[in-house]
Order: structure tokens, then C-alpha cells, then sequence
């Protein structure tokens, strides 16, 4: 096999010689480790199909919002001639600060990444990430703090806050400023005030979108009365319903049946309702399945990436701790991770998930505290083996602090297999998520394909087979995506599997 | 390996001890503890016109919620550790563990209110010489029993008591000593229970309710130290084999009662471990013998169609979401109307089939009856299927993954060189030596599919390990949470060692000393 029929950036070899070698002359800068296994990773079929597929999810992740709603795009108000009289656009009051993040994140980072700069591509990559974290966290901290103080049962004084001015600004502000704090010391520009600016901005967009979208709109869906009234014009969305849109009177409706099929019991009932078609049926509550699976996307996407790297940075630290120390450091801390290897991991996600809140951001950390073992053991290892080598030793005697030592020094040593075992973390994470709902243990009004799929079966021994089929299919396409990725890269990286490949 | 097993035995303990402390922990820290769910579940026989803080009372002092998390988790401990110390328990007819009576915390702030609480001083108690066991037992009932009423009723009436004073405190305008649910907190200081006390208008009430709640206290004392002295005098036999008599003892573990069901959790368990090991012991044999020797084929024709297509089949095998094979095999297998209807849709047996013969026999009628064996291996088609299809790929990949190790090996090459058939090289060389993973994988597998069952049993109503930790689960039903933590944890662990064990001794190179 050789690499000039897969990739055009390599360049075909030249014979040249000895003298012209060390005049340079032919010489092809290596890639790197990583570069090298990308490689090595896009010749599989099977991971070109993984990162396709991954792909599709995560643009549907960034865009279902604009692409399967209830609310109008354009709505025109008429008069009683049937004139218009005034424009408005539900869709986008309806819209959360995510959605505009992320649209707007993945717009920037399209030019970012591929437009030839200086800095290495990694490096910028590096940068997106610890920027979208810095937004994410502050987005998520502000939301988490908007569902308390607007929770039910918050005292008046509470209450009173809520509502004043300043509430909304300081909050988003603040938690703005103390994501950008954290992650300008870890980002990978060299100039300082690169890191400011970066932060900065990222911060100050933050903060503005949260203000913005503070107040959630109330979700009316009384467009489409209002239309077959003749009160309004409406541009509807490719997916016309939004996941939370339902009604009892259009309950699993199987696919391809229009609204007015479903809801209408008279020819002029059946003529007044909309002809807008439910493409993949309606689960219980009456709600669209097609647009309920595309909101589901983000969730898919966000709760493999999140919990994993939770897992991962737990993982990582107490591995790295038992690695180097050793003695009774490593005693200690085994016990724990033989706590959790003991139980099994479903169990411990059960019981975790079934006594704290319903809540997507909780679960997505009971998923990243209860699976990290795995982690821990590979840097472990590792560790155990680095922590005698020169360059560490070398590192103790100059006297370099103990974070520098063991996250500079060692970590970019010993963490390939971790790495490598993260995509099929981010698939167990999906199949763990998919359980979880499927048992009613998920995130509560949140359209989730283990959810859909929980409602094919019922008690009675009824089966919806849209029900079971598209938001099984997708979950199992997904977590095939990413096995065949994580499969892909271990294959690349094992030393004795490429050893034998020659 | 004597000091090896020792170390790994003894390293256990704290690992058990860490696991049920952190279930407990996850627990006891649910919105409204474990309390919440048994309200729902009527977890107690109310009166009605009970409010509710006076509700939550009697279920947390029934089943001793009202303790620190802590004093909690140290009581289960001791109820589940095999070496117990102190005075041994005893062990009712009926195989009950009896203890001696609880405490009773008197009111609070009663200090405000009375100088001194009496001395409950009950008589020693002595059955008559050759008194029956069943006059013995009658004896202790009967003093439990009126223990029990009492103290429910001491604790209904200080939680009125305290909910007067919580009252009290807000209407004096001393409102952050209240709790959420009315009542007062416990760590209101004197100066604030004084000003209620004197007020004009709350005091008189506060001063009733106390008056009611303290003379319940005294003769709830007085019942318990009867109910003790009933206890000393030893109705039952004691339970366990004594270490140091009075000091040291080894008892069998105690699970405790659930609280949902009020049965012992040994008994569930009883019941329902046997139903999960069935599935699991059946479920790994099929994975072993269809995964090790695809493993096999496809190591040897590495890069062949089979290696391909295997290695293809089993990556997608094991992507797929066990909820949706579940889903998929009840929809199109076993139901009537949408599918195939070939498989029963739930449970392990037929409702009939309690009542057939044990093996497939024809009635008198000339019908023909199946049998039980076969009736429930016929039910436990669907749920062994999905056990099994995820193991196919981590084993067979292992299997593979070893088997070329060894091809790669001096000792294949010599083999070969001498003119060995490959068959036997296959099969006596490198698959023996190839074993050892094999062997081991199995105490992997086990757990991973330990947790697999919670979710087939749901699906197929199987009364098995997994369902009876969901309802559990749903009920907040602690005890048996727990017992299930400790004992899967326990058959995990003990895998675990037992795998190292293997290890060592199927390969002489390894050495624990």
C-alpha cells in the first residue's frame, strides 16, 4: 500500500541522492504522530463512514433549530382584505443563546481551520476548543442559575432579584469574565494580547447573547389556527413542528400522515388544518418524530463529548497521581477506582441518574464521574513506566513544579491510549444515555432518540414500529460511527500492528 | 499466594466499604430522601388527619432516617457485617433478627420546659422456669407491640410539638429558625425557643403541645424499658457462633426488610438471583462457542473475506443499543399482531406453566404438554439472545488478537520448520497457548453483562436481579439498593481475583510472591 493514491498532499518520491539528501533536497517534513495516523485513519472506508455520519449529526446539532420548527420563519399579519399589514419572524425570537453560538461558532470555525495562517492547525483546533469551552461554560453556569431563580418555589426576595434589571447583565457578565479567567492561561497563542483579545471577545459575545435570550419566550403554537383563520401568511421551516409541538388528538400517527389526516374529523376540518406532513410519524404526545430526532442530534452530540472528557480529565489526574507516586498514593486511589470497577457501570448510572435531578447537564456528568476508571488505568500504566525515564528525572532535579512535571512533561507522553479509547468512551456514552432514557431516567423535556425509542413498546404489548425503527437506527449509527473511528485510530497508532502491516 | 490472596482479601473491605458508602451516600441524598418515596408508597399505616411533617416523623423514626447519614450507614454496616461486636442478637422462630430497643430522643429544648426527665426504671424480667418458646415469643410480641404503638405515638405527638414551636417562631418573627416543612430547627438557640415560650399568645400553645409530647416521652420510656428488660432476659436463641462471649461474635448477614415490599431482602434476592444467573450462565457459553472460533478462523485467514466480514459483523453487532435489539426482537419477533409472534412476550414461564410436568409428557387428554425445562427455555430465547450478541466482538477480537500474537511466535516458525500440519499448529501450539486471555475474559465479561440483564429483564419482564433493581430504583427502596451493591460488588470482586488466581496458574511465568 502506498500513500500517494489516498492523499494529495503527499508528494510522490523522487529518487535523489545522498549528496541531495543532506542538501535537503527531497526531503518531506514529516507530519507528526497524529498527522501520520490521520493518514492512516482517512484509508479505512469504515472511518470515512464514521466521520460522515458524525458529521451529518453534528450539522443537524448546530442547525436543527433553524431547520425543524413550529414557529414561522416569516409571519405576515393580514388584514380582513387579506393585505398585509406587518412582518414579523417567531422563529428567531424563539431562539436560545446556544443556537446563536453555535451557528456562529461553526461559521468561524470553517475559515479557522482551514485557511493557511501560521500557527499550526493543531494549535488552532486547541483554541477553537478551549474557546467553545469557555462559551459553553459560561452559557451552561448562566442557565443553570436562570432555572433556579426562576424555579417554583424560590422565596420572594429570590424572586424580586430575578426580575430587576441588573440581574440578567451581572450574571452573564460575571460568569463570562470567570470562563474567560480560566482558560486564557491555557490558551495556546503565543503573544499575550492574542490570548486577551481572543478571551475577551468570546466573552463579551457571550455574555450579550445570554442577556439577550434571558427571558424565555412562551412557547404559543396557535400559528396554525390562526392561519386557517386567514389572520396571518406563514413561512414554515423544512420540518414543520416543533419537538415539543403536540397535541392527544394526533398521537402515534404512523409516518407520511398530514396534520389534517391526523386532527381532522370532517372533509372541511380535514381542508382547514395545514396538509403539512408527519415524514416519520408522532410518538404519544403527538409530537413530530423527524423533528424531534433532529433536536435530538445536539444532545447525542454534546453528551458523548462532554461526559468523556469529564471522564477523561478525572481519569487522567488520578492515573497520573497513582502513575508517579506510587506507594501508598496508588494504594489509596486503586481502592477507588476498584469501586467503581466492582459495580457495574449501568448500575451506578441507574441509581445516580434516578436520585438527581432530570437534567442534561447532570447526567452528562453522572456519566463522565462513573466511567472514568478506564482512563485512569491507561495513564497509570503509562506513567509507571515513564516516571523513571531521564527526561522526568531530569525535570524533578531542575525543581519544575509538580503540575508541570506530570501534565507538560509526561502527560503528552502517556496519553495516546487514552485518546485512542475516547472515541469508543463517546460510544458508550451515547449507548449509556440511550438506556437511561429508554428506562425514563433521561433529561426531562428534552427530545431524546432513547426516548422516542422507549415509547415503541408499552405495557399493553402495543408496538409502534416508527417508533422503534428511526431513533434506533440513528442511535446505532452513531455509536457504530465512532467505533469505527476509535478502531480506525487504534489500528494507526498500535506499534505491532503497523510493525506487521509492512 | 498465601500472603497474596490474604492481601487481596483484606484489600477488599475497604473497597466494599467505599462501594455501599457511596450507593448510601447517592441515596440518602435524593430530593426528599428516602422518606419521599415511601409517603408514596405508604410505607406506613397512617391515621388520617396526621399532618404531613407528623407523617415524615413516623416513617424516618420507623425505619431510623432521622440519624446523621453517617450513624445511618455505620447501623447498616454493623447489620450487614459477618463479625459483629458487642452482645449477640437473637433470632426470633420465625428467623427474624431481634435487637435490643432502640434509643428515643426525648423532645427538643425540653430543658426550657421541665427541670428533669424521669428515670425510666423497669424490673428485671424473668420467664418462668421452663417456660415454652412460644410462650417466650408471646411475651416479646406482646411487649414490642406496645412499644411500637407508643413510641409512634410519642413521635407524632413531639413532631406536633415541634411544629407548634416552628409556628411560634414565625409569629414572634424569628422565621429563620423554621424549617420548610413548619417545623422548628433543631439548632434554634435558647434565647429564641424563650421568646416563644413567653409570648402572650403562641406561648400557651407551645407550652400544651410540649406538655402532651413529654408525658408521651415518659411512658414511651417506660414501655421501652420494659420492652428491654423482655429483650435481657433472652426469649430467643442467640444468633451467630461467639468469639469472645459477650464481645465478639459471627453471625450471617443481615440485608434488612425492604421497605417497599416488607419482605426480607434475602428472600427477594432469593428469588431473583437465581433467575439472572440462569440467563448469564447460559448466555456465556453461546458467546464462547461461537466467538472463539470465528476468532480462530479469522486469525488464521487474517485479511481473508471471513477476517473482514467477521470483524465487520461483530464491530456492528456490538454498536448496537441493547434497549433497541430488545425493542426490535419484542416487536417483530415475539409480538402477534406486528410480528412473527414465535417467542413469548414477557416473564420466564407461561402461566400454565407452573403446573406442567417437568419434562414434555402427554396428558391423559392426549394433548401434548411441552414440559416446564422446555417451556422455559422457549421464554428464555429473546432475553439470552440479547445478553449475548454484545460479547461476540470483545471475545472473538480478543481470541483473534491473541491467536496472531502467537503466529508471530520463534516457536510456530520451529513448528513449522519441522514439518508440523498446520492444523496441529493451529490447534495444539497456538490455541493452547492463546488460551489464557480467553480464560480470563471471562470474569470481564461477567460484570458488563451483570448490567445488561437490568436492562433485558425490564424489556422482557424477567423477574430477575436487574428488574428487582429498577423498582427498587423507582421506590428509593434502600435496603435492597444496598444488599444488590454489596452483592454484585462481591461476585465482581471475587472475579476479579479469581481471573488473577487463573492467570498464575495457567501461566507459570506469572508469580504473585
Amino acid at each position: 500500500m502506498s500513500q500517494n493514491t489516498t492523499t494529495t498532499r503527499v508528494q510522490p518520491l523522487e529518487s535523489v541522492t545522498g549528496v541531495q539528501l543532506a542538501q535537503g533536497i527531497g526531503h518531506r517534513p514529516t507530519k507528526g504522530f497524529w498527522g501520520e495516523a490521520w493518514d492512516h485513519v482517512i484509508r479505512r472506508p469504515g472511518a470515512i463512514f464514521g466521520i460522515v455520519w458524525v458529521s451529518i449529526v453534528a450539522f443537524f446539532a448546530v442547525f436543527a433549530p433553524f431547520m425543524a420548527s413550529g414557529f414561522p420563519l416569516i409571519e405576515r399579519t393580514l388584514d380582513e382584505s387579506g393585505a398585509v399589514t406587518g412582518v414579523t419572524y417567531p422563529l428567531l425570537h424563539q431562539l436560545t443563546a446556544t443556537d446563536i453560538l453555535l451557528v456562529l461558532g461553526s461559521f468561524a470555525m470553517i475559515p479557522w481551520l482551514l485557511l493557511p495562517f501560521k500557527m499550526g492547525r493543531s494549535d488552532r483546533l486547541i483554541a477553537a476548543i478551549m474557546l467553545s469551552v469557555q462559551s459553553g461554560m459560561a452559557v451552561i453556569a448562566a442557565s443553570i442559575v436562570r432555572d433556579v431563580v426562576s424555579g417554583r418555589d424560590v422565596s420572594n426576595r429570590t424572586r424580586e432579584w430575578e426580575q430587576a434589571v441588573w440581574f440578567a447583565p451581572t450574571i452573564a457578565a460575571g460568569f463570562a469574565v470567570v470562563a474567560a479567567l480560566i482558560v486564557f492561561w491555557v490558551l495556546p497563542f503565543q503573544k499575550i494580547l492574542s490570548r486577551i483579545i481572543a478571551a475577551t471577545v468570546v466573552a463579551a459575545v457571550t455574555a450579550v447573547l445570554i442577556v439577550a435570550t434571558w427571558s424565555e419566550p412562551l412557547g404559543q403554537f396557535d400559528y396554525r389556527q390562526r392561519e386557517a383563520g386567514g389572520q396571518i401568511e406563514a413561512a414554515r421551516t423544512l420540518v414543520p413542528f416543533s419537538p415539543q409541538e403536540g397535541a392527544t388528538d394526533r398521537d402515534l400517527k404512523p409516518p407520511g400522515m398530514s396534520l389534517g389526516d391526523a386532527v381532522g374529523e370532517t372533509e372541511a376540518e380535514r381542508l382547514a388544518q395545514s396538509d403539512d406532513r408527519f415524514l416519520l410519524g408522532t410518538d404519544s404526545l403527538g409530537q413530530d418524530v423527524l423533528s424531534q430526532m433532529l433536536h435530538a442530534c445536539r444532545l447525542s452530540i454534546s453528551i458523548g463529548l462532554v461526559s468523556t472528557a469529564i471522564s477523561v480529565v478525572i481519569g487522567v489526574t488520578v492515573g497520573a497521581l497513582m502513575g508517579y507516586f506510587g506507594g501508598w498514593v496508588d494504594l489509596l486511589l486503586y481502592r477507588v477506582v476498584e469501586i467503581f470497577m466492582a459495580v457495574p457501570v449501568l448500575f451506578l448510572l441507574i441509581v445516580a441518574a434516578a436520585v438527581l435531578p432530570r437534567n442534561t447537564y447532570v447526567m452528562m456528568a453522572i456519566i463522565g464521574c462513573v466511567s472514568w476508571t478506564g482512563s485512569a488505568r491507561f495513564v497509570r500504566a503509562e506513567f509507571y513506566k515513564l516516571r523513571n525515564q531521564d527526561f522526568v528525572q531530569s525535570a524533578k532535579a531542575v525543581g519544575l513544579p509538580l503540575h508541570s512535571i506530570l501534565f507538560k512533561h509526561m502527560l503528552p507522553n502517556g496519553v495516546t491510549p487514552v485518546l485512542v479509547d475516547a472515541s469508543f468512551a463517546i460510544a458508550a456514552a451515547i449507548l449509556a444515555e440511550a438506556v437511561l432514557s429508554y428506562l425514563g431516567l433521561g433529561p426531562a423535556n428534552q427530545a431524546s432518540w432513547g426516548r422516542l425509542l422507549s415509547e415503541a413498546t408499552n405495557q399493553v404489548g402495543d408496538f409502534k414500529w416508527w417508533l422503534a425503527i428511526f431513533p434506533g437506527l440513528a442511535i446505532f449509527l452513531t455509536v457504530l460511527s465512532y467505533n469505527l473511528i476509535g478502531e480506525a485510530f487504534r489500528d494507526a497508532i498500535d506499534p505491532k500492528l503497523k510493525k506487521a502491516r509492512v | 499466594m498465601g500472603t497474596y490472596l490474604l492481601r487481596r482479601l483484606l484489600l477488599m473491605i475497604p473497597t466494599i466499604i467505599g462501594m455501599t458508602l457511596l450507593v448510601f451516600v447517592l441515596i440518602a441524598a435524593s430530593p426528599g430522601g428516602v422518606g419521599a418515596a415511601l409517603n408514596v408508597s405508604g410505607g406506613g399505616q397512617m391515621e388520617s388527619g396526621t399532618s404531613k411533617a407528623q407523617q415524615q416523623a413516623y416513617l424516618e423514626d420507623r425505619y431510623g432516617l432521622d440519624a446523621p447519614i453517617i450513624v445511618q450507614y455505620v447501623r447498616w454496616l454493623g447489620r450487614v457485617s459477618p463479625v459483629k461486636f458487642g452482645e449477640r442478637d437473637l433470632i426470633a422462630p420465625t428467623g427474624e433478627v431481634v435487637r435490643s430497643p432502640r434509643q428515643i430522643k426525648a423532645p427538643m429544648a425540653w430543658r426550657r420546659f421541665v427541670d428533669s426527665i424521669p428515670d425510666a426504671n423497669a424490673e428485671a424480667y424473668a420467664f418462668d422456669e421452663g417456660a415454652s418458646d412460644a410462650e417466650k415469643s408471646r411475651a416479646y410480641r406482646l411487649a414490642s407491640q406496645a412499644y411500637t404503638r407508643v413510641r409512634a405515638e410519642y413521635v407524632l405527638s413531639r413532631a406536633g410539638y415541634e411544629q407548634a414551636m416552628g409556628e411560634g417562631l414565625r409569629a414572634v418573627g424569628l422565621r429563620r429558625y423554621a424549617n420548610r416543612d413548619g417545623t422548628m430547627k433543631s439548632s434554634t438557640p435558647r434565647s429564641a425557643i424563650d421568646r416563644v415560650a413567653d409570648d402572650s399568645e403562641q406561648g400557651p400553645i407551645v407550652q400544651a403541645a410540649f406538655d402532651d409530647a413529654m408525658a408521651r416521652y415518659v411512658e414511651a420510656i417506660t414501655v421501652r424499658g420494659e420492652l428491654q428488660a423482655v429483650f435481657d432476659a433472652r426469649p430467643f436463641r442467640p444468633a451467630g457462633v461467639p468469639l469472645i462471649p459477650g464481645m465478639l461474635s459471627v453471625a450471617t448477614p443481615d440485608l434488612g426488610m425492604s421497605f417497599a415490599r416488607g419482605r426480607p431482602v434475602t428472600t427477594l434476592i432469593g428469588d431473583a438471583l437465581p433467575v439472572t444467573l440462569l440467563l448469564n450462565l447460559v448466555a456465556i457459553p453461546i458467546i464462547y462457542f461461537i466467538a472463539v472460533p470465528s476468532g480462530m478462523l479469522a486469525a488464521t485467514r487474517r485479511g481473508g473475506l471471513f477476517d473482514v466480514l467477521s470483524g465487520g459483523l461483530y464491530v456492528a453487532l456490538w454498536s448496537i443499543p441493547i434497549v433497541w435489539a430488545c425493542v426490535l426482537m419484542l416487536g417483530f419477533l415475539a409480538n402477534k399482531e406486528t410480528g412473527l409472534g414465535w417467542f413469548p412476550v414477557a416473564g420466564l414461564n407461561s402461566v400454565e406453566g407452573r403446573e406442567m410436568t417437568w419434562l414434555p409428557s402427554t396428558a391423559p387428554d392426549g394433548t401434548r404438554v411441552h414440559g416446564f425445562v422446555l417451556d422455559t427455555l422457549w421464554h428464555m430465547c429473546l432475553p439470552v439472545a440479547a445478553l449475548s450478541y454484545t460479547g461476540f466482538a470483545v471475545l472473538s477480537k480478543q481470541t483473534r488478537a491473541a491467536m496472531l500474537d502467537n503466529f508471530s511466535a520463534d516457536y510456530v516458525r520451529t513448528a513449522k520448520a519441522k514439518g508440523v500440519r498446520s492444523r496441529d499448529i493451529v490447534l495444539r501450539h497456538v490455541f493452547r497457548n492463546s488460551l489464557l486471555p480467553i480464560i480470563t475474559m471471562f470474569v470481564s465479561i461477567f460484570p458488563a453483562m451483570l448490567g445488561g440483564s437490568v436492562v433485558v429483564e425490564r424489556v422482557f419482564s424477567v423477574p430477575g436481579m436487574g428488574n428487582l433493581v429498577i423498582e427498587a430504583i423507582f421506590l428509593r427502596d434502600r435496603e435492597v439498593l444496598l444488599a444488590n451493591a454489596l452483592i454484585i460488588g462481591l461476585v465482581n470482586m471475587f472475579a476479579l481475583l479469581l481471573a488473577d488466581i487463573l492467570y498464575a496458574m495457567a501461566d507459570p511465568r506469572v508469580s504473585y510472591d
